[in-house]
């Protein structure tokens, strides 16, 4: 009870009580039914199957990066449909609430979602795409690839990989359980000041909304770490920096720029807490705050956190691409240097996010030429990858045509973005939907990029290809979704449509808002046919087994040397790399099945339950938080001290795989997918059991 | 296959068809300027695209015409994996790039200045070549305000006008006429306006598309904005940054009138009943919703109310908003409505 | 230029089969370098946040730096510190030397100095409070207990840490483990060593000279 706010508390729970679940909103009641539903589904399954054991042994305390990897995709993935709902309910209001004379359900003057609802709603929807689908996908396949493309056999710290991951889930566990305790934030996934202080935002929706960015931006700081000190210190012998995969360069620029820039949004928003919390008046109005300093802190983290999804995105482009030209990569060395300096850069055009602050024309026109100075290294990628395809002999499987499309929407994206790097033509459209329509069009990219992969290396996770047919589907209708609605959206900037308004005061706006409510439709069928994608591949698995460990047959990177499954141990033998692109140099000459002549024993970590504990109590930390239950938060925050105390005695010794057991392994290696075809059996249970066996389960089959 | 590839890419193709349907239609606000800042930011936005457009044209093509061209089944027979680096084309991808973005730099810094909000040069170039900027516009003047403002006579004296920003009202105050107004704005045509802008609340963003860009209106703080209006009508102004429950209906209509009906409009709002003192002031800065946009008139204003405003803001005012309003989500107007 | 040299086939080495080991310590050294590279880039945002707010408009008419800063309080402050500082380097010393008494006997200076800077810093704050200057009274003063009582929370878990190795070298001695982590809390040691520095110049220093 630091702060003066309104409504009641009490010693125990704070300021919880039983009308902050909002049974009566019919929207979040069936919402609530159905999750409900959802969950007792997956948790009733897994008691059927007597899956338990194997989840808590096999996933929960593992510390394998692949699996961790896998786990951060997976819970990208679930949040990007949550984000997609979000959008999907977004532009349904926009579109029913056109005009004075457009009728209201629900309560709602016009349209079906009240404005708090719909503040919480696009707040939500930013938020969540942005630091917990998008971010943990790429964070996801950064854990598994970089490893795999270095010949390393895991991350530098594994224990702190999957502290990382819990601290994550955790932080998207409080966006989640916001739906139906309590509220979230309405002041965007920016935290717009003052609007987020305690005088306009009373309730908890802000809280839940700064405890969840601070937890999860400490667990994507943690993973930069990890990634950084991965790639200096895990390389394979022989891999020298001008070796390195071009995936690893751009992992390891984002991973600088995710290092040095997530503390700042900590601090911001922890800040911004105190305000909330302490009284204090770092950003209030009044007496002495300064609330364009959390603008400056916000975006100093902000626009580096573009790049710092964008750059692997990049990335995956770099690989995709060559492996579909059948050709190298053009101008690798070049694509290095434009990787690390468009990290660079971005540390110098935070302010283009506030042009219309009422900076002077001279500090404008300086980061108005600093923003353009992006475009030169991101213009020399375009025009290497086009050259890559120059003389190449091009295929189209889908994760190139995820590139491919990348690719074209990349060139938009900068288009417009250059625009918005002027301020003469950024006042006449900063806060419209134009802005939107721009990170929208580059987050897409973003998004392409992560499909492309998620096609590219399922192969290589899982041993079986993602189905073709639906695959090409899900791709033209998510690509003919993104012209419809951000074509649309783009063209309402030009009307002056401001983001962010629930209501449309102007009928002249409703055309271009159905054009977008066609575009959303199109993903909607898109989603569809990416879940069948996952439910065809999985059905006929033994249709899309990959019997080689070069997927596509004409990749190039070092985790193609690696068995289809990676086995735990990823290489029996740590390779020798004597090529930048070290399996196609090995396929070319014939030595794509040389196999080590001896094994020598390999030392593995043990897995352990503490990432999870803090996790949890990192959770119970922020939720004690947002309702004030201050002494849930002491004994959480107790919690982590003792579990990290714990730990450091514990000494984890770790296990030893004979030699003798991997040569054995390594044996049989390729008939084990043939076999896990037949068998029947629960979805995570034939992917994980069979394709990525378990030192246990693979001693007894043996 | 190739080609089908490029039909799915690009959004902007479509808005482009967009804009070129839309030049005919109404509500491409941006297209289609009434007053010199908003003409000199549309006119960069042209240049702008103009010249990127032709860089994207080329980088597209070129990627285009590669895939078509090597693409499995094409036949080609240059198939060439050793073809990765070459230092011509190094030295073309750099060079370029970098000599387009200095010559966009030259026109960014120059429109910066030509519409910065605190100074904009194009209103005095405006002021200065009346006709050359209407005829930029493709259209003919207006005789009787052209010989108004004709070359030679005095340049009008700017017109300065106050405004406060509420959750989620306009505050117009007019301190040479002494006059004020609640979400109407009403400016003489070819005569520059001077804004000084505060928020009682949190941060909002003056925008009237057609007449000048965005500036940001902050609490406890001063920003500026200047415009001139070229032509006479009606004009949507309303605010573009996210400020709450009312943000939606936060808009105020922007009469762009003749000398003469300013001059009637200002005596008809002083012969108005009410009075906008700072007590006055605080029954409008409670939380309200104006959803009928109603407008309302001050015959008198307290003198030196818009710095009152920001020093009783500078010294820990705030306007809360209520918990109740942003709890409980299906009865969201527990806050005051006019309708 | 981005050729790369030719590797016979023939001859490559393909497998590493010479028994690599990667340094234990050393990577989790750089781990921990890259750790308070985060760390400085929140202490930079506090700075820059304190230098942001340390104008006489964000006082609000409240106490300024001139009012709430005693450099000479700081200055004994400083010399514990430093002090602090000092012991844990004796029991480097004592580290390299393999000499588990002079680690426990270092590494117990450090504790007790560098709790005894918390109780001074502690003291001085409630003087503070008890002229009214608490963080709530302004932005300058919610800046100025934001950064130095961040540098003060690195003390405290400083000198938790210092607690737990002191318990680890007793029971342990020095295995693996236990040097990286003492290794480790000789960089932060130091590195909230740094910090103080900087606080002490920019705040407590600067801010006595500073006439408004």
């Amino acid at each position: 009870m630091l702060v003066d706010y309104p409504g009641p508390w009490t010693p125990l729970l704070g300021r919880l009580d039983a009308h902050q679940i909002p049974l009566q909103n019919p929207i979040l009641f069936w919402t609530f039914v159905l999750v409900s539903l959802g969950a007792a589904t997956v948790l009733g399954a897994v008691t059927y199957y007597r899956s338990w054991g194997y989840l808590w042994r096999e996933w929960l305390t593992s510390l394998d990066h692949k699996r961790i990897g896998v786990m951060y995709c997976l819970l990208g993935v679930v949040m990007l449909f949550r984000g997609f709902i979000d959008g999907v309910m977004m532009r349904t209001q926009q579109v029913m609430a056109v005009g004075p004379k457009s009728p209201g359900y629900l309560g709602a003057v016009h349209g079906y979602l009240p404005p708090y609802h719909f503040g919480q709603i696009y707040s939500a929807h930013g938020t969540i795409m942005i630091l917990f689908a998008i971010t943990p996908i790429l964070v996801g396949i950064m854990n598994i690839i970089v490893p795999l493309q270095i010949g390393a056999r895991d991350m530098a710290y594994p224990y702190l990989n999957a502290v990382s991951f819990w601290l994550t889930a955790a932080a998207t566990g409080l966006v989640m359980i916001s739906l139906f305790i309590g509220d979230f934030s309405h002041a965007g996934w920016v935290g717009l000041s003052p609007l987020t202080e305690l005088a306009y935002s009373p309730g908890v929706g802000v809280d839940y909304w700064s405890w969840a960015v601070q937890i999860g931006s400490v667990g994507t700081t943690l993973a930069s770490i990890n990634i950084i000190a991965t790639i200096i210190k895990m390389r394979a012998p022989g891999m020298s920096w001008t070796k390195m995969p071009i995936f690893c360069w751009t992992a390891l620029s984002t991973s600088v720029v995710g290092l040095s820039s997530f503390p700042v949004f900590t601090a911001a928003v922890a800040l911004l807490s105190l305000d909330r919390y302490a009284g204090t008046h770092f950003f209030t109005p009044g007496l002495g705050g300064n609330l364009m300093l959390y603008t400056d802190l916000f975006w100093i983290w902000g626009h580096p956190e573009v790049y710092y999804v964008v750059l692997p995105a990049f990335g995956i482009l770099s690989e995709i691409i060559p492996t579909f030209s059948e050709k190298p990569l053009f101008g690798y060395i070049t694509m290095a240097a434009a990787s690390i300096a468009i990290g660079g850069v971005s540390w110098s055009v935070w302010l283009h996010h506030f042009f219309t602050m009422g900076a002077g024309p001279g500090v404008n026109a300086f980061f108005s030429i600093a923003s353009m100075l992006v475009g030169i290294p991101t213009g020399v990628k375009v025009f290497n990858w086009a050259f890559t395809l120059y003389r190449g002999r091009v295929r189209f499987d889908v994760p190139m045509l995820w590139a491919l499309a990348a690719l074209v929407l990349l060139l938009t994206g900068g288009l417009t973005g250059m625009m918005l790097a002027m301020p003469a033509i950024n006042y006449t459209v900063h806060n419209s939907v134009f802005v939107v329509a721009h990170f929208h069009n580059m987050l897409n990219v973003v998004g392409f990029a992560c499909f492309g992969a998620i096609n590219y290396w399922f192969p290589k996770v899982f041993g079986f290809k993602l189905d073709e047919r639906t695959g090409k589907l899900a791709f033209w209708f998510f690509s003919a979704g993104t012209v419809v609605l951000f074509g649309s959206m783009y063209a309402l900037g030009f009307m002056g449509m401001p983001r962010r308004i629930d209501y449309i005061p102007f009928t002249s706006w409703r055309p271009l808002l159905i054009g977008e409510e066609v575009g959303i439709f199109l993903f909607l069928i898109a989603s569809y046919y990416m879940v069948k994608q996952l439910f065809v591949s999985i059905r006929d698995r033994a249709k899309n087994r990959v019997t080689t460990s070069d997927a596509w047959g004409t990749s190039r990177s070092l985790e193609w040397l690696a068995h289809s499954p990676v086995p735990f141990y990823n290489f029996a033998v740590q390779p020798h790399v004597n090529a930048r692109d070290e399996w196609a140099w090995r396929r070319e000459h014939g030595l794509g099945h040389v196999r080590p002549d001896h094994y020598e024993d390999i030392h593995l970590p043990n897995n352990t339950p503490l990432p999870l504990m803090l996790g949890a109590c990192a959770f119970a930390l922020g939720f004690g938080l947002v309702w004030r239950m201050y002494w849930l938060a002491l004994v959480s925050l107790i919690g982590i001290v003792i579990i990290v105390i714990a730990r450091s005695f514990q000494d984890d010794p770790g296990h030893t795989l004979p030699g003798a057991q991997i040569r054995q392994m390594e044996a049989v290696y390729p008939d084990i997918p043939r076999e896990a075809g037949a068998t029947g059996g629960m979805l995570g249970g034939v992917v994980a059991r069979h394709a990525l066996a378990a030192p246990r389960s693979r001693a007894r089959d043996d | 296959m190739a080609l089908r590839k490029e039909h799915a890419g690009p959004p902007l193709s479509l808005a482009l068809l967009l804009f070129l349907g839309g030049c005919a239609q109404r509500g491409f606000w941006l297209l289609h300027p009434k007053g010199a800042i908003a003409r000199t930011e549309w006119h960069t936005t042209v240049l702008d695209v103009a010249v990127m457009g032709g860089v994207v044209l080329v980088a597209g093509g070129l990627v285009a015409a590669f895939l078509w061209r090597y693409r499995v089944g094409s036949g080609s027979r240059k198939y060439d994996p050793t073809y990765t680096s070459s230092l011509v084309i190094e030295l073309l991808v750099w060079g370029v790039p970098l000599m387009i973005v200095g010559y966009l730099s030259y026109f960014s810094v120059k429109s910066v200045f030509a519409t910065n909000p605190y100074n904009p040069l194009a209103i005095r170039h405006a002021l200065a070549h009346p006709r050359q900027t209407d005829e930029a516009m493709g259209r003919r003047a207006d005789p009787a305000l052209v010989s108004a403002t004709a070359p030679g006579a005095h340049a009008p004296r700017a017109l300065r006008v106050d405004v406060v920003t509420t959750d989620w009202q306009w505050v117009f105050i007019y301190p040479r006429q002494g006059v004020a107004t609640v979400d109407e704005l009403v400016v003489p045509v070819r005569t520059p306006v001077k804004f000084d802008l505060t928020s009682a609340t949190v941060v909002n963003d003056f925008f009237i598309p057609e007449l000048v860009g965005e500036i940001d209106i902050m609490p406890g703080m001063r920003t500026k904005q200047a415009m001139i209006a070229s032509r006479t009508g009606l004009y949507h102004g309303y605010s573009d940054d996210f400020s709450g429950g009312g943000f939606s209906w936060m808009g105020f209509s922007t009469h762009v009138t003749g000398r003469a009906q300013f001059n009637g409009w200002v005596r008809r709002v002083r012969a108005a009943p009410d009075h906008l003192t700072y007590a006055r002031f605080g029954q409008i800065a409670r939380p309200t919703i104006n959803l009928a946009q109603r407008v309302r008139y001050f015959s008198q204003v307290q003198k030196g109310l818009f710095d009152h405003v920001i020093e009783r803001v500078m010294e820990g005012k705030v306007y809360r908003t209520p918990l109740a309003m942003t709890e409980d989500m299906t009865k969201p107007m527990k806050v005051r409505l006019i309708k | 230029m981005s050729q790369e040299a030719y590797v016979d086939p023939a001859t490559a080495v393909l497998w590493d089969q010479s028994h690599t080991e990667h340094d234990m310590i050393a990577t989790r050294t750089l781990g921990f370098w890259l750790y308070l590279l985060s760390d400085a880039m929140i202490v930079s945002s506090l700075f820059a946040s304190y230098l942001v707010l340390d104008h006489r408009v964000n006082a609000a008419a409240g106490p300024t730096a001139g009012d709430v800063v005693h450099p000479m309080a700081a200055f004994w402050g400083t010399v514990l510190l430093f002090s602090a500082i000092l012991a844990y380097g004796a029991a480097m010393v004592g580290l390299k030397r393999g000499n588990r008494t002079a680690v426990l006997v270092g590494l117990g200076g450090a504790f007790l100095l560098g709790g005894g800077f918390l109780l001074a810093e502690g003291y001085d704050f409630a003087q503070l409070a008890l002229h009214g200057m608490v963080p709530e009274r302004s932005g300058y003063l919610s800046a100025f207990y934001a950064l130095v009582l961040y540098h003060g929370a690195h003390l405290v878990f400083g000198v938790l840490w210092i607690a737990v190795m002191m318990a680890q070298v007793a029971r342990q001695g020095f295995t693996p483990n236990v040097v990286y982590r003492l290794l480790n809390l000789k960089l932060f040691w130091f590195f909230q060593g740094f910090i103080w520095i900087y606080v002490f110049s920019f705040v407590y220093l600067a801010g006595a000279l500073h006439v408004h």
